[in-house]
C-alpha cells in the first residue's frame, strides 16, 4: 500500500498547553470540596454548642441516639442523593415511606418467615415503583419533579386506602432490630457504616460513574454509548428501593404505620444533599456529604430543645443553614471557576 | 479491498432531507478528507457512521459486512470510533476517566481499577505524543482546546480501525493543529482509516489522500488529493463558481474615531493595550492563540473586569457589564467565540433569537407590536439571506454557517455601530465564510467600525485593513498595507524584536 510506505514523521508533542502543570491540583481539590468541608465545619459546631450545654453528648449512648433518630433521614437522602446526583429529583419518596409504613403494620405477623417475605416485597415494591418513575420521565420526557410529584400523590393515597389513620403494629422482635447493639454500637450506627462502605463502592462502579456522567451532561453520556432509560430507570429504582429500606427502619422505630408520615422527609432528603454538597445541577455530590447534612439537621432539633426555646426555631435553624451551605457552594464555585475563566 | 463502502445512504428528518443516496468509500491506512458545505450531510454521513442516528434507506459495507449500528457501542465493537466536534465529554470527570468511560479497567468488586487507568491513560498520551494533559484534573477545569485534545484521546483509547475527526482542529492552538495534523498521518501509518472533516483547505491539502466531496446530502465526487486543484473542490462544494473567497478590500475608513482604547488592561492576560479602530475600517486581531485576543474582546463588551479608558466616538465611556456595552446607536456590539453556548438561544425561533435583546424597539405604548417586530426580522432574514424555514424555525436546528448569521443579524438590530467579531468563521462553510467576509466589507462601507479576530491567519491577512499582532497581552506591533501577511504577523507574534 502507497501510503503506508511513506517515511511518517512521528507526531511532535507540542509546548505544554498553559494551564496543564503535572502535579497534583491542591487547591481545585479544596474548592471542589468547599461545600462538604463547611458542612463539616457546621456540625462541628453544632455538635461543640450541643456539648457544651448538655453533658454526656460526646458518649456511644450519645451516638446511637443521634444515628437512630437521623437513619431514616439517611436513607431516604441516599437515594435522593443518588437522583440529584443524576440531575433529577425525586418526590415519591414521601409517598414510598408512607406505603411502605402501612404495609408493614398491617401486615407484619409474629411469624417471621411471613414478616421477612412482606419486608421483601416492600423492597420489591420501592424499586418497582422507582423503576416506574424512571421509565415515566425518559418514555414520556416528562420532569421529574412532576412525574415523581404524581406518583407521589397516588402512594399516598394508596397508603390512606390501606390505613386510614396512624396506627396498625410491628411486631416486637421486628422493633428490637432498631436498638440491636453490636461492640456497643446500635444498628442504626452500623446501617451507617454500610450506606458509607455502598456508596464508596457503588460511586467507582459503572453504574455508579454512569449515573454521575448522565447527570454532568446528558447529550455527552449519550454520545458515549448511555442509554438513558436505562439511567433513569436504575437511578429512580434505587431511590424508592432506598425509600422503602427508610420505610422499614421507620417502623422500628414507631412500631406502628403511618399514611401521611412519608411527607415530613421529602424536602429535608433534598435538604441534607445540599448542605453536604451535592448539586442540584447534577454531576456532583457524594453520600459522605449528604450524611452529615442529616446529622446537621437532626442535631439542630436537639440543639432547639436544650436551648429550652419555642420547637418552632428548629426550621428557622434549618433554613438559615441551607442557605449558608448554598452560599458555601456558590462561593466556592465562582472561586474555581475564577481560575480557569 | 475497501475497509467501508457506502451505497445509496438516505436519511430525513421530518420533511428535511440529510442525505440521499449518498456514497463512500475508504480503505484501511489512509487518510480520508471528507468535505462539504454545512448542511451538506456531512455531519449525518458521520453520526450514522458512528451510531449516534439510525440511517432510513442504504447500505454500509465494513470489512464486507453489513454495518447498521444501534447506538455508538455498537459502532465501538466494529472497531469506529468518532471525535465529535459537539464534545461527548462529561464535565465533573476527570481527564482519565473521561478518555475510559465506559471502558475503565475493573477490579474484582466490578469497581473502576484506578493504577490500572492511570498507568492506560499515562501509556496512551505517551504513544501518540499528547500535549501535555493532567489525568487527574476535572473536565470542567480545562481550556476548550485542551477539551478538544482530551475528545481524541477518547476517541484512540479505544484503538479504532475507524477514527472519525469531525472539525478536531478548529479548536485547537496552531501547534497543537500541527500535531494532530502529523497524529493522523501516524494513524494512517498504522494501518487505521481516518476521516477527517475540516473547513480548512490547507490541512485537507497537507494530510489527505483522497476527498470526498458532498453537496446537498449527495455524493458530487471523489478525488486523488494531489490531482484536483483547490478551485475544482470550492466549486465542486458549493456548485457555482465561487470566484473569490476574500472580497475586494476596497479602504473605506475615514478619519473618525469610533473606538480608542488607552492602556487597557485586564486581569493577567491583557496589559496596556492601545489602539484606535476608524469608522469603516475592518481592524484585525491576530498573534498566537492566547495572548489577550480572548481578553480583550471581553473586556470591551464589558463582560469582564478591566481598567483603562475607552473612547466610543469621541466620547469618554465606562463599560462595566455587556448592558452598559449595548447602548444602541453608540454602542458595542459582540459576536462571541461560543455560539452555541453564549451566542444563540438555541430552542427558541430564530425571529425570537434576532429580537430578544431589543424587544423595546418594537413596542408601542408598552405593548409589543408584531407587526413591527415581523417587519424587521424579515429585513434581517433576507438582508443576511438565513436559510431557515420560516423565522419560527428555532435556531438550534439551522446549519453552523446560519446560526452565526443570526448571531450577526441579533448583533445589527442592536444598532451598534462598532462590532465586536470573535473568530466569527470558527466552524462555518466556506461558501457562508465568502458571505460574512462580503458583509463585513459591506457593513464597513456602510461606517461601522469593525474589530476582528480570527484563528485562521489567511482571513486577517485577506480582510483586514490593519492588523493588530498581540504578544504577552499588549500590542506588538500594528501591520498596514503590504506587511500584512501570515509571515508578517508571526514574526511580530513570536520575535520580540519586531516591535512597531
Amino acid at each position: 500500500m502507497a501510503i503506508a510506505e511513506q517515511p511518517v514523521e512521528m507526531a511532535q508533542r507540542p509546548a505544554e498547553m498553559k494551564s496543564a502543570k503535572p502535579g497534583i491540583d491542591w487547591r481545585g481539590r479544596l474548592l471542589d470540596r468547599a461545600p462538604f468541608l463547611v458542612a463539616c465545619l457546621m456540625l462541628a459546631l453544632i455538635v461543640a454548642i450541643y456539648g457544651s450545654l448538655q453533658s454526656g453528648v460526646f458518649s456511644l449512648d450519645e451516638l446511637n441516639l443521634d444515628t437512630a433518630a437521623a437513619l431514616t433521614l439517611m436513607l431516604a437522602a441516599t437515594g435522593q442523593t443518588i437522583v440529584l446526583v443524576r440531575g433529577g429529583i425525586d418526590l415519591s419518596i414521601g409517598g414510598m415511606i408512607s406505603l411502605g409504613t402501612v404495609i408493614a403494620a398491617t401486615r407484619f405477623t409474629d411469624d417471621p418467615s411471613t414478616t421477612a417475605l412482606w419486608a421483601l416485597a416492600i423492597l420489591a415494591l420501592g424499586f418497582l415503583i422507582g423503576a416506574l418513575n424512571g421509565l415515566l420521565i425518559s418514555l414520556l420526557k416528562l420532569q421529574p419533579f412532576l412525574v415523581t410529584l404524581a406518583t407521589w400523590s397516588i402512594l399516598n393515597g394508596v397508603a390512606m386506602i390501606i390505613l386510614p389513620t396512624d396506627g396498625g403494629s410491628v411486631p416486637g422482635w421486628w422493633v428490637s432490630f432498631g436498638y440491636a447493639q453490636l461492640f456497643g454500637l446500635t444498628s442504626p450506627v452500623w446501617m451507617l457504616l454500610a450506606l458509607l462502605l455502598f456508596w464508596w463502592w457503588f460511586r467507582a462502579t459503572l453504574v455508579g460513574i454512569t449515573i454521575q456522567a448522565t447527570g454532568s451532561n446528558e447529550k455527552s453520556a449519550f454520545l458515549s454509548g448511555v442509554s438513558i432509560t436505562r439511567v433513569n430507570v436504575i437511578t429512580y429504582g434505587l431511590s424508592g428501593l432506598f425509600a422503602a429500606g427508610a420505610a422499614l427502619f421507620l417502623t422500628t422505630q414507631t412500631g406502628a404505620g403511618s399514611p401521611t408520615i412519608g411527607k415530613d422527609y421529602i424536602l429535608p432528603s433534598v435538604a441534607a444533599a445540599v448542605i453536604g454538597g451535592v448539586s442540584l445541577f447534577g454531576g456532583r455530590g457524594h453520600l459522605a456529604g449528604t450524611l452529615i447534612g442529616a446529622f446537621v439537621l437532626t442535631l439542630i432539633g436537639n440543639l432547639v430543645f436544650v436551648l429550652h426555646v419555642s420547637s418552632y426555631w428548629q426550621p428557622v435553624a434549618s433554613g438559615v443553614i441551607l442557605l449558608l451551605s448554598v452560599l458555601a457552594s456558590s462561593v466556592a464555585e465562582k472561586a474555581a471557576r475564577g481560575r480557569v475563566q | 479491498m475497501d475497509l467501508v463502502t457506502v451505497n445509496g445512504l438516505s436519511k430525513r428528518y421530518g420533511g428535511i432531507v440529510a442525505l440521499s443516496e449518498a456514497t463512500f468509500s475508504a480503505r484501511a491506512g489512509e487518510v480520508h478528507a471528507l468535505l462539504g458545505e454545512n448542511g451538506a450531510g456531512k455531519s449525518t454521513f458521520i453520526q450514522i457512521l458512528s451510531g449516534a442516528v439510525q440511517h432510513d434507506g442504504g447500505s454500509i459495507l465494513v470489512d464486507g459486512q453489513d454495518y447498521r449500528p444501534a447506538n455508538p457501542d455498537a459502532a465501538q465493537v466494529r472497531g469506529i470510533a468518532a471525535v465529535f466536534q459537539e464534545l461527548s465529554l462529561i464535565p465533573d470527570l476527570s481527564v482519565e476517566q473521561n478518555i475510559w468511560f465506559r471502558h475503565e479497567p475493573r477490579t474484582l468488586l466490578r469497581t473502576v481499577n484506578r493504577a490500572e487507568m492511570r498507568r492506560k491513560t499515562l501509556a496512551l498520551l505517551e504513544k501518540y505524543n499528547f500535549p501535555v494533559l493532567r489525568p487527574d484534573q476535572e473536565l470542567r477545569r480545562l481550556t476548550l482546546a485542551e477539551r478538544q485534545i482530551v475528545e481524541i484521546a477518547k476517541g484512540l483509547a479505544k484503538d479504532p480501525r475507524i477514527l472519525i475527526l469531525d472539525e478536531a482542529t478548529s479548536a485547537l492552538p496552531a501547534r497543537e493543529a500541527e500535531w494532530l495534523l502529523k497524529l493522523t498521518r501516524q494513524l494512517a501509518a498504522e494501518g487505521r482509516l481516518v476521516i477527517f472533516i475540516s473547513h480548512r483547505m490547507a490541512e485537507v491539502r497537507a494530510i489527505a489522500d483522497r476527498l470526498t466531496i458532498f453537496r446537498n446530502g449527495s455524493t458530487i465526487a471523489v478525488h486523488e488529493a494531489n490531482a484536483v486543484s483547490d478551485n475544482e473542490i470550492v466549486t465542486q462544494m458549493i456548485g457555482r463558481h465561487l470566484d473569490r473567497l476574500y472580497p475586494e478590500r476596497i479602504a473605506t475608513a475615514t478619519d473618525r474615531i469610533a473606538l480608542s482604547v488607552k492602556n487597557f488592561s485586564s486581569g493577567s492576560r491583557l496589559s496596556g493595550v492601545d489602539f484606535a479602530l476608524r469608522e469603516g475600517e475592518v481592524l484585525g486581531v491576530g498573534g498566537l492563540q492566547g495572548h489577550g485576543q480572548r481578553e480583550l474582546f471581553q473586556a470591551l463588551f464589558g463582560a469582564s473586569k478591566a481598567s483603562g479608558t475607552i473612547e466610543l466616538w469621541g466620547k469618554p465611556v465606562s463599560i462595566a457589564n455587556p448592558r452598559q456595552a449595548l447602548i444602541g446607536k453608540d454602542g458595542i456590539a459582540l459576536v462571541p467565540e461560543d455560539r452555541r453556548g453564549q451566542g444563540l438561544l438555541l430552542t427558541k425561533s430564530v425571529r425570537e433569537n434576532l429580537t430578544l435583546s431589543v424587544i423595546r424597539r418594537f413596542t408601542e405604548n408598552g405593548l409589543l407590536s408584531r407587526q413591527k417586530e415581523a417587519a424587521l426580522v424579515k429585513e434581517m432574514v433576507d438582508f443576511l439571506r438565513i436559510k431557515a424555514g420560516t423565522p419560527e424555525q428555532l435556531a438550534g436546528t439551522l446549519s453552523g454557517g446560519n446560526q452565526q448569521k443570526v448571531i450577526f443579524g441579533k448583533m445589527l438590530l442592536t444598532q451598534a455601530r462598532v462590532l465586536l467579531l470573535y473568530d466569527p468563521t470558527r466552524g462555518v462553510d466556506v461558501g457562508t465564510k465568502g458571505e460574512i467576509f462580503q458583509l463585513m466589507r459591506d457593513l464597513a462601507a456602510k461606517g461601522y467600525a469593525i474589530l476582528f479576530h480570527s484563528s485562521d491567519m489567511p482571513e486577517l491577512v485577506h480582510v483586514a485593513d490593519r492588523v493588530l499582532v498581540m504578544r504577552n497581552g499588549g500590542v506588538a506591533a500594528t501591520l498596514e498595507g503590504d506587511r500584512i501577511s501570515e509571515a508578517g504577523i508571526l514574526r511580530a507574534a513570536m520575535l520580540e524584536s519586531e516591535a512597531a
